[in-house]
């Protein structure tokens, strides 16, 4: 092997390495290889410091956008997320009550917010709203989000509810009135 | 525990319209692709041009990659080179790095307990990226991807579209020249100013 194959063909990255036998029988190469030694070491230093380096923020967000906007993927609006987090604590809250009934004998089905038992008053000619417990103590005039959510039916008999028998129906639509903290204050089911 | 998953994993998730994996991606790779394309341009604005087309060009329909021609890493730094080669034809300059970064992210203290030690250090190192910036960009290029960026020879070759055992000489050539440059320099013989700030291409 010659120098030139030498430096081609064999020589490793790091020139720290084991030195070898043609390192033992070249001394031009045995010297080239002593003089790439603190280089060698200098640039793990700076690669080691360059490591700090990256792009900023901006570029993921730039290619972020372009990313959605080439595969067409919609970002919900903050109202709609917000919306849906409501809904999803909604139906927690409204199984969570549900649940209880099933165990204990359903408490009277008081109005205890007259804001609510207002709303329930006045949509009476198609079903009245339930109050759930957690709407005792909210404000009157607090602004309530009304949001569809469906429920088991067994979920609304075991509550001693009236759910007419349509047809096979596994579920039954309902609507919640979700407060501004996100809890359901008041439920009332549509079939 | 779950293995990461692989650069050909995440490019056909990325492909399939899964922003999770193109969001994977970028952090995998892109701090080597910018540090690239810093040392080689000398100019962060460049370099975030650079390693916002080298992903950009991963979501175009015809990317041109081809996992049977090299791996996603050697791709994307092929992209950015020639993204770069492009960027030094319009300028027909190269200028070096800025020791100091446009905004001070290189300068760290390497040793903050002695600062003796951390001045020497520094000053080394600095040597060293002033040594490495001067360097003609067919040796700065090999410096940066396989002794700065650790990217494997058959990786780099692919990348920089030549043989293997050329990566390999152009490497111990310019190990040689940096050793040249630092020699100069503590010998206090400056790299004259003309000479560093432009190199051929």
């Amino acid at each position: 092997m010659n120098c030139e194959e030498y430096w081609n063909e064999v020589a490793g990255p790091e020139p720290e390495g084991s030195f070898d036998a043609h390192l033992a029988a070249c001394p031009v190469c045995a010297a080239r290889w002593e003089t790439g030694r603190p280089v060698a070491a200098g640039l793990r230093l700076l690669a080691e410091e360059m490591k700090k380096v990256s792009a900023p923020p901006r570029v993921e967000a730039q290619l972020v956008r372009a990313y959605r906007e080439r595969y067409r993927l919609r970002v919900p609006p903050v109202g709609e997320v917000r919306r849906w987090w409501a809904a999803a604590a909604a139906v927690l809250l409204v199984a969570g009550a549900l649940w209880t009934g099933v165990r204990q004998p359903p408490p009277p089905l008081v109005a205890a917010n007259t804001g609510l038992a207002a709303v329930a008053g006045s949509e009476e000619e198609e079903a009245a709203f339930i109050p759930l417990p957690n709407a005792a103590g909210s404000p009157q005039d607090e602004d309530v989000d009304l949001v569809r959510v469906e429920l088991p039916r067994s979920a609304v008999t075991a509550l001693g509810m009236p759910a007419s028998d349509d047809g096979d129906a596994e579920s039954v639509e309902a609507e919640v009135l979700v407060g501004p903290d996100g809890m359901a204050r008041a439920v009332r089911f549509l079939n | 525990m779950k293995p990461p998953e692989s650069d050909q994993q995440l490019f056909e998730r990325l492909r399939a319209g899964q922003e999770q994996a193109f969001v994977a991606l970028y952090h995998r790779r892109q701090p080597a692709l910018y540090r690239f394309a810093l040392q080689m341009s000398g100019s962060a604005s460049v370099a975030e041009d650079i390693t916002q087309e080298v992903f950009l060009a991963l979501l175009r329909d015809e990317c041109g990659y081809d996992p049977e021609r090299g791996n996603l890493v050697a791709y994307l730094f092929g992209i950015a080179r020639k993204l770069l080669l492009r960027q030094f034809e319009r300028r027909r300059s190269d200028v070096p790095v800025d020791a100091s970064g446009e905004d001070g992210r290189f300068v760290e203290p390497a040793d903050p307990c002695d600062p003796l030690a951390d001045l020497a250090a520094r000053e080394r190192v600095e040597a060293l990226r002033r040594a490495v910036s001067s360097l003609p960009r067919r040796y700065r290029e090999v410096v940066v991807l396989c002794d700065l960026e650790e990217v494997d020879y058959a990786e780099a070759a692919a990348a920089l579209g030549c043989p293997i055992g050329t990566v390999r000489s152009r490497l111990h050539r310019a190990r040689m020249m940096l050793a040249g440059k630092l020699r100069d320099e503590r010998r206090g013989a400056t790299i004259p100013a003309w000479k560093a700030a432009r190199c051929a291409i």
